[in-house]
């Protein structure tokens, strides 16, 4: 906007002085945020420093620095949540505006840190006996304790992804696109049942008016792990498919629901392409083989949603 | 010619969104916001981004239909006037597009308006490629290098379309590149110099643009240009751009010890460009030339280190994470109080800028750490390719 326009806007006295005043500072350039630049700057600090230190663990796991490691490590750790603790604002089921522009990445840093430095803990001194699960396990449960104290959003994305590695469910980009999101046998099951309990818990949560603001990243994560696992279940079972093609239905309705509750188109997306697919798939497998009808199916299915969409205008501009 | 929308609609809409921006920072109140989209009316449809998604989507799937079906009754005639009916197709797309959606209901970057666009400006290039008979020789192959630009930049003005505009720059990049190339020569070592005697001129065209209100419709059109040419020009410049495509393009050899021709010019770019984007960028408050300086100055820094690694990742990694950090930290605290009008708080949100889809990010990117456990230990090392940048432009 150039400030001939806010000008035009304070003649028709559709703004006050104060908000003119305070907005034409912005559009002259009298102040200029760097609050995204330095953010983005903090961000690529994070991954680039705890990227670093998972490769330093990794190679030099045994040699006889590791003391010194562990006890750098540990000062790090302690230094960020020593001040997140004593700047951060007390717990409330509200959302809770950070103190400082940059607080939310010391709490994402000490938390990474914390996780460096308990798997290098248990790959030297085996502190939980069974392995790697227990210690996913207490990772999800540590990221989960700090997301709501601290109410992180990033944090508890993090807690989401590593309760889903407890169950060998992975979301990483890698296994996004390679497709072995959900290889082994009958994992998929296992991604069916976990969406639908952190589906359930988020929705109680919701209700209880506890940290409303997080049901989002809860619900991405699973609607998108349990329409994943049903549909390479359906795929895979492709003698006995129906259930599963049930259980992508029952996923975009409820995913539909979702979307209608929170304003949240995302969620209808999700719907309507797996929807698709798993339509698709079911029209494929009732032997309809005649290119003539595929064509027909394509054509009048888009046509007839994007026709739909648009008929039904107002309900979603109401809605946004 | 003009672009196909209502301007006084588009230059309300542009009003309100930037109003809307208020309304999220707390500038203003929800009445106020009221009051200025009621006097700032425009009748297009203009979904959210995901609803757009949605009709993008679903309406290629769609019009791959209706392609389908025309190639079936056509089919005969393909093989000897093929390139015709798809230009006529094509050309038949965008009419439908102008007359049905922008004209009549009023659509306006809808999802449909682009997938229609995209799907008129594809017949088009294929049956003109078509018609020079794709890769027969050179000076067709610029000839459809050409078409393909002119197309694209007709789409990028009259569509106000941001992917034609890159498309048809890269077009426009691709044959300056290859017409220099073909001739070959001293003519290939001029490359560079050519690229950014061509894209500093249009860089600072871009910039008096953004300043002439007769054509501020097209500022996102604009904006795309200034980016890519500050990309370009950094890029001519860049050791590792030149080096590479020298190597691989213009199969130049480098025996040990030696270097490409002019190097020390090169070395000297690679620093210097984003160092003066950086300062410019500061002096004259441009979030442009910060941004794109900020991405410029990652790219040199990986050019040297490619060339001269000590070969410890790990510690350039956390060494460089460190000062990062440091280094923002610094300027956080540094302005706590504004200086010279820089600070620190956030004081318009950005619209692409969210906490949720931040969330997003954070956990495919920086996941690494944790999920690696299960997986006998692999350090974080996957974790680093892509997360970097792709989520902060």
């Amino acid at each position: 906007m150039r400030i001939e326009d806010l000008n035009e806007l304070r003649e028709k006295q559709l703004i006050n002085g104060d908000q003119h005043h305070h907005v034409g500072r912005i559009i002259t350039k009298e102040i200029f945020s760097v609050y995204y630049e330095l953010r983005i700057l903090l961000y690529l600090g994070v991954i680039l420093v705890t990227t670093g230190i998972g490769i330093l663990i990794y190679k030099n796991i045994g040699d006889l620095g590791h003391m010194l490691l562990i006890g750098v490590l540990s000062t790090l750790t302690a230094t960020c949540f020593w001040y997140v603790f004593k700047f951060g604002r007390d717990y409330t089921d509200e959302k809770v505006k950070a103190p400082t522009p940059y607080f939310d990445y010391i709490v994402l840093l000490g938390s990474l840190l914390f996780i460096s430095v308990l798997t290098y803990l248990q790959l030297l001194y085996e502190v939980f006996n069974d392995g790697m699960g227990a210690t996913t396990l207490v990772t999800a449960a540590f990221f989960f304790y700090i997301a709501y104290r601290f109410d992180h959003v990033g944090v508890l994305s993090l807690a989401v992804a590593a309760l889903a590695s407890f169950w060998s469910i992975s979301i990483s980009p890698q296994k996004w696109y390679s497709g072995d999101f959900v290889s082994e046998s009958n994992l998929y099951n296992t991604a069916i049942i976990f969406g639908v309990i952190v589906a359930c818990a988020a929705i109680f949560l919701d209700k209880k008016r506890i940290k409303t603001h997080f049901t989002f990243t809860y619900i991405n994560f699973c609607s998108l792990i349990y329409l994943v696992g049903a549909l390479t279940g359906m795929f895979i079972n492709d003698e006995d498919y129906f259930l599963h093609l049930l259980a992508v239905y029952a996923g975009c309705a409820g995913c539909i629901y979702f979307a209608h509750l929170k304003k949240s188109f995302l969620f209808l997306l999700y719907a309507f392409v797996f929807g698709y697919i798993a339509t698709t798939f079911l029209i494929a497998q009732l032997g309809l083989d005649d290119p003539w009808l595929w064509f027909m199916y394509l054509k009048a299915s888009c046509g007839g949603f994007v026709f739909f969409i648009i008929r039904y205008k107002n309900y979603f501009k109401r809605a946004e | 010619m003009r672009s196909a929308y209502n301007s006084i609609w588009l230059y309300n809409l542009g009003i309100v969104k930037e109003a809307k921006t208020w309304l999220k920072s707390g500038v203003i109140s929800a009445e106020s916001f009221n009051l200025i989209a009621g006097e700032y009316k425009s009748g297009f449809y203009h979904p959210n981004v995901m609803i757009r998604l949605l009709l993008f989507v679903a309406t290629l799937i769609g019009l791959a239909g209706v392609t389908g079906i025309l190639v079936l009754m056509f089919q005969d005639a393909l093989d000897e006037i093929g390139p015709y009916l798809s230009i006529v197709y094509g050309v038949g797309s965008l009419f439908i597009l102008e007359l049905v959606f922008i004209g009549n209901n009023n659509h306006y970057k809808s999802g449909v308006t682009e997938a229609l666009l995209y799907h008129s400006i594809a017949f088009i290039c294929i049956g003109a490629s078509s018609m020079f008979g794709f890769q027969s020789s050179e000076s067709e192959l610029y000839w459809i290098f050409f078409v393909c630009m002119v197309v694209f930049s007709f789409s990028a003005f009259r569509y106000l379309d941001l992917i034609s505009t890159i498309c048809a720059l890269g077009c426009f990049a691709y044959l300056v590149f290859f017409i220099m190339y073909n001739i070959g020569g001293i003519v290939q070592q001029l490359i560079p110099i050519v690229f950014i005697a061509i894209f500093t001129p249009m860089y600072f065209l871009a910039v008096s643009l953004k300043k002439n209100s007769a054509v501020h419709l097209w500022n996102s059109c604009i904006l795309v240009l200034e980016v890519l040419s500050l990309i370009f020009i950094y890029a001519a410049g860049n050791y590792f751009v030149v080096r590479e495509l020298s190597v691989s393009m213009m199969s130049l050899e480098i025996a040990p010890g030696e270097d490409i021709p002019l190097a020390f010019v090169f070395y000297l770019l690679t620093v210097l460009i984003p160092i003066t984007y950086l300062f410019f960028g500061i002096r004259n408050k441009d979030v442009v030339l910060l941004r794109v300086s900020l991405a410029a100055l990652a790219f040199s820094v990986f050019t040297f280190k490619y060339y001269y690694s000590l070969g410890h990742h790990e510690i350039t990694f956390t060494a460089s994470g460190i000062l990062l950090l440091a280094i923002s930290f610094y300027l956080f605290r540094l302005l706590k109080t504004p200086k010279n009008g820089f600070t620190r708080e956030n004081v318009l949100h950005e619209k692409w800028a969210a906490s949720n889809p931040e969330a997003f990010i954070i956990s495919q990117t920086l996941g690494g750490n944790k999920v690696t456990v299960d997986e006998s230990f692999q350090g974080g090392g996957g974790t680093f390719g892509g997360g970097g940048s792709s989520g902060n432009y």
